[in-house]
């Protein structure tokens, strides 16, 4: 019938009726499997499919944006599908954590007089959330060493991991701990807990929210954006599409990864820029999907925390991990390292406690010696820090303490130690970690840099306008996000269009010379 | 009051816009800005079917056209020398510097005996008949001739993987310099890194695209698979780089191009020396053929159009290898190239032997039966053998691949790689051709898991990079090495027996022993008959 109807506006408008009909009817055949998980392309925040979803979604959202209840449900549903869409099945798992935690935080709460019992309830929780944890984290590293050992084919067990598996399990288990503490109160609502837990723009890499920070926000029942909101929204998009899209994608592809094989020589100069490359690759990608993931969630009038601000300014290795995935720092803060005994049991276990910590971080990022000696070593110079601090009185936690002079000098030095842990955790062995070295100590030589330029300038260029990016002052930012803000709706709309153009253009380029498919963030392996 | 405004409409409103913007961003066309080629960005193609005009085409084979077009040209030639007063030539030179050949090298069994930790995997010769093709070529390899090498693939080689290590191997130890064969413009963007090439101002075309390619030129591709139209201002750089220790400079340079009218054009070497040409109307395809020392060659339409193919940089001896990839060919483009054209090429260039790496594209996975592919594939054996008369077909097995199970997540081999290679045998088995197994090669350097792991391959686990294709060009060039080592060690072997019985036969004589019948069967075993001692003695 709609497909009469069809016919006769084509007609009317003077075209082939016939043709536009079958056209159409073809389009919508084309459709409707684009509908259904696809373990090829699952929807990211960038994928067109989820530009047309989140426009049809909008249109019900306005309708029901103002009642709490109505609204909870079908953001709910809405996320629910953009996570069947990502992760298929799996979205039965989600259903699963949401459920037993929901239930077990409940009973915590009526049961937090009891000590042992609340504990116990606790260490049920915790333990289904890190079995789901280690299950799809473990298994292939597991698989791998046994096959290792007797011969591959030995042990023949294969998965997906879920996306953003670790994200959520993680909120899970800080909903439960935070009502056995008395932090917060259970919710009475599942779907309020579901809607914590898989709210559409952070599912996939965060950044990860705290329930006492979202349940307000959850509940409120004016919901409203302002124009500082929108400017700030359009801002975090494009941006965001620009660091994770252009910069990141194009850096990794045409440079980062052919220096690391060594296909563009194994001059040392080389090798230091591609770990300065890494270095802007990992941030631009990971802080550049949350920023897009702030602004997505913001148009629908939600903040999310900031999960980065300008890592790579921090002085001391402290203010690194305060400026680096905020929100995963803090976690591992609030539910790894307090419950591990934090600074209350003297010096020496504040220390352990801190190399620890960090250590089961790395761990968790895959089971490897490189993300293992990734977390060691940001342990240990937590540690170290913490007792330069105590050692020299006058030694500041943060840049913005010091003198500028030493803080440049402070900067540098930090830099690179976590350049260094970039290395780490890049190299796919410790073997590649000694080769890159070895070809930096021993293969030195400044007249290697006209080679090196002239053979990736494209990529050597857009890594000096990351980090440039990256060294602009706060009110640069902040002077751009007022003027996006005052821009109008026009100049907003093209800001957003154009970045897409420039992410489209990039991947068709990038596809090319790479060949594989890439189109996921680097941090959603983890 | 502003402040309190709700902006949530407003928020989906700028959804809406940058929905519509982006499905807008299809209407325009693909455009050019600074030497970089952005595509149509289409946020519907997920819906649409592929237009006509981008239409990718199947091509048949057809050999009486083939003939046809051959027997065209000869008598085209004819009438070419027969009627026309003035001859036009088919062939310009522009001489800067004269360039010595490259020496040719002085090869012992040692030197050319493969040096990889594998076993090498053998080419094998179905052509039975004493001096083959194949032979030849060992021959010629052997005694440090001039070889020529058209490598035919897919994505598999784009961008010069895997050749540009087979040809800086056989350069370093057969001689010779250069990157060969470089297409003038392509329509797409690649990345190409042992050459480097600009070219504003054409029209370019695909064969695999041919559509898209206005109908006076449908007819003009040649083996490179593409080709590009330009008039005044269309102009195009290659420029050497140091990639390999054979590509930094060449002595020599051919110019591929048709000029139907009469046109001219400045080519520039190196940046610095300018020369202008005249070229005269004529059909056939012309060779511009430039002498110096080449770091960088351009060239730039004064008047008039042309259609330009490309441009060859190379030596005068030692080896030179063409990489001819044309992307999601399956080997069918060759039948849509013009016969008359690549015989052409051929009178130019020389080819020695032709490889052709295909069957990538078309494994389903499990699939077991390719018979119809190897048809396909034996007619385009005969469609090269005819096109290139002197050359050996070298046809490749199709390389190991793996694709993503759909139950475990995993990778799991696509089940069909040993089946395809073995129809691929049989088709080079019947046209008694050459064969060389690629995935047996992958598979002694550990397969494709192994090349993902090392960094070798694409996470697709199908195309190899840069450093896989170093691999596998070793160990391609170990099984053009090993035939050529035994050669050299079999002649070596019976000069050091001839030499033997030389010193032989002079000391017979020094000792007054004047006959000796000393002789070398077959098998290259000496037989020495006992030596007759005459009787009279002089003394």
């Amino acid at each position: 019938m709609v497909a009469e109807y069809i016919g006769k506006i084509a007609e009317w408008l003077g075209g082939d009726a016939e043709a536009v009909v079958e056209s159409l009817s073809a389009m919508w055949e084309r459709l409707l499997p684009l509908l259904w998980y696809d373990a090829t392309s699952p929807i990211t925040l960038t994928s067109g499919f989820f530009l047309f979803a989140f426009l049809l979604f909008g249109v019900g959202y306005m309708a029901v944006r103002r009642v709490v209840r109505l609204r909870t449900l079908y953001v709910v549903l809405f996320s629910l599908y953009f996570y069947y869409k990502l992760s298929g099945l799996y979205v039965l798992l989600l259903l699963f954590v949401a459920v037993s935690d929901f239930v077990i935080g409940r009973r915590v709460a009526r049961r937090r007089e009891g000590g042992a019992r609340t504990r116990r309830l606790v260490a049920i929780s915790v333990a289904i959330n890190v079995a789901i944890l280690v299950y799809f984290k473990a298994t292939d590293a597991f698989v791998g060493f046994v096959n290792g050992l007797y011969g591959e084919g030995t042990l023949e067990w294969g998965m997906v991991v879920p996306a953003g598996v670790s994200f959520f399990v993680f909120q899970s288990i800080a909903y439960v701990v935070d009502i056995s503490r008395g932090v917060i109160k259970p919710l009475r609502h599942f779907s309020d807990y579901l809607f914590l837990l898989s709210f559409f723009p952070k599912m996939f890499l965060g950044p990860l929210v705290r329930a006492r920070d979202f349940i307000p926000q959850i509940e409120q029942r004016d919901l409203r954006i302002s124009k500082d909101d929108l400017g700030r929204a359009v801002t975090l998009i494009a941006g965001g599409i620009i660091k994770y899209a252009v910069i990141a994608k194009s850096l990794g592809v045409l440079f980062v990864a052919p220096a690391f094989a060594g296909e563009l020589g194994d001059s040392g100069i080389v090798a230091l820029m591609a770990i300065y490359g890494f270095t802007l690759q990992i941030y631009c990608d990971f802080s550049g999907y949350s920023d897009i993931a702030i602004g997505v969630a913001l148009l629908l009038g939600f903040r999310l925390p900031d999960n980065f601000d300008a890592p790579y300014k921090s002085a001391t290795i402290t203010e690194f991990w305060r400026r680096w995935h905020i929100s995963l720092s803090t976690w591992l803060k609030e539910y790894l390292y307090i419950s591990l005994g934090g600074n209350r049991h003297g010096t020496l276990r504040t220390y352990l406690n801190l190399i620890v910590t960090m250590f089961l971080g790395g761990l968790w990022h895959g089971v490897g010696l490189t993300f293992m000696a990734w977390g060691l070593l940001h342990g240990v110079a937590l540690a170290l820090h913490k007792l330069w601090l105590k050692l020299i009185p006058n030694a500041k936690k943060v840049g913005s303490e010091m003198k500028p002079a030493w803080r440049v000098l402070a900067t540098l030095l930090t830099f690179h130690i976590v350049a260094f842990g970039w290395l780490l955790f890049t190299a796919d062995s410790m073997h590649q970690v000694e080769d890159m070295l070895m070809r930096i100590a021993h293969n030195w030589s400044w007249a290697d840099i006209p080679a090196m330029v002239e053979q990736s300038e494209v990529a050597l260029a857009l890594m000096l306008l990351g980090y440039v990016m990256h060294l602009l002052p706060r009110r640069v930012d902040n002077a751009v996000m007022r003027g996006v803000t005052r821009s109008g709706y026009i100049c907003q709309v093209l800001l957003i269009v154009v970045a897409v153009w420039l992410m489209a253009e990039c991947d068709m380029l990038l596809t090319l010379s790479s060949g594989g498919d890439g189109a996921l963030p680097m941090y959603a392996a983890f | 009051m502003n402040k309190d405004k709700d902006y949530t409409f407003r928020g989906w409103l700028l959804t809406l816009g940058v929905t519509l913007g982006v499905v807008a961003l299809g209407l325009l066309p693909a455009v050019e800005v600074f030497g970089l080629r952005l595509e149509r960005v289409d946020a519907l193609s997920p819906l649409k079917e592929t237009h006509s005009t981008e239409e990718v085409v199947e091509y048949e084979a057809d050999m009486a056209r083939l003939e046809e077009e051959l027997a065209a040209m000869t008598i085209a030639e004819e009438a070419v020398v027969d009627t026309l007063p003035v001859v036009v030539p088919t062939r310009y030179d522009w001489v800067v510097e004269d360039m010595a050949s490259e020496p040719r090298p002085h090869l012992t069994a040692a030197m050319v005996r493969p040096d990889t930790a594998q076993r090498v995997i053998a080419i094998e010769d179905f052509d039975s008949l004493p001096n083959s093709r194949f032979e030849r070529l060992v021959e010629r390899l052997a005694a440090g001739e001039s070889v020529r090498i058209a490598f035919m693939g897919d994505s598999f080689v784009e961008g010069d993987i895997l050749t540009c290590d087979l040809r800086s191997e056989l350069q370093q130890l057969f001689g010779g310099r250069g990157v060969g064969f470089v297409p003038c413009d392509i329509p797409f963007a690649t990345v190409r890194r042992s050459v480097k090439r600009r070219a504003t101002n054409w029209s370019s075309y695909s064969i695999m695209k041919p559509k898209s390619a206005p109908e006076r030129l449908r007819d003009k591709f040649s083996v490179s698979g593409y080709l590009s139209e330009g008039g005044a201002r269309a102009n195009v750089r290659w420029e050497s780089v140091d990639m390999f220790p054979t590509l930094d400079s060449c002595s020599n340079a051919r110019i591929l191009l048709i000029s139907r009218d009469s046109s001219s054009v400045q080519l520039t070497i190196n940046d610095t020396i300018y020369h202008r040409l005249d070229i005269a109307a004529d059909e056939r395809l012309r060779e511009i053929h430039i002498e110096a020392p080449i770091h960088s060659l351009a060239m730039e339409v004064v008047e008039g159009r042309v259609v330009c193919y490309g441009a060859s940089l190379e030596a005068d001896g030692g080896v030179v290898v063409d990489n001819f990839s044309v992307r999601s060919n399956n080997g069918h483009a060759i039948f849509g190239t013009s016969a008359a054209i690549n015989r052409q090429v051929d009178e130019m260039l020389g080819y020695d032997m032709v490889v052709l790496q295909y069957g990538l594209n078309i494994m389903l996975p499990g699939q077991r039966n390719f018979s119809k592919y190897r048809d396909q594939l034996r007619d385009m054996i005969a469609y090269v053998e005819r096109c290139f008369p002197n050359a050996v077909v070298l046809v490749m097995g199709v390389s190991d691949r793996w694709i993503k199970s759909e139950e475990t997540g995993k990778y799991v081999p696509i089940g069909s790689v040993d089946a395809l290679t073995k129809y691929q045998r049989a088709a080079a088995d019947s046209c008694n051709v050459a064969f060389w197994n690629t995935s047996a090669a992958m598979a002694e350097l550990g397969g494709m898991p192994a090349f993902v792991s090392h960094g070798w391959a694409g996470g697709d686990y199908t195309h190899i990079n840069y450093a896989g294709g170093k691999r596998v060009a070793r160990a391609l060039a170990a099984a053009l090495r090993q035939p050529v080592y035994e050669l050299l060690l079999e002649r070596e072997r019976v000069d050091s027996l001839r030499e033997q019985e030389r010193r032989y036969i002079e000391q017979m004589r020094s000792i007054g022993v004047s006959e000796v019948l000393p002789s070398i069967d077959n098998s290259g075993a000496m037989s020495i008959e006992k030596p007759v001692v005459e009787e009279e003695l002089s003394w």
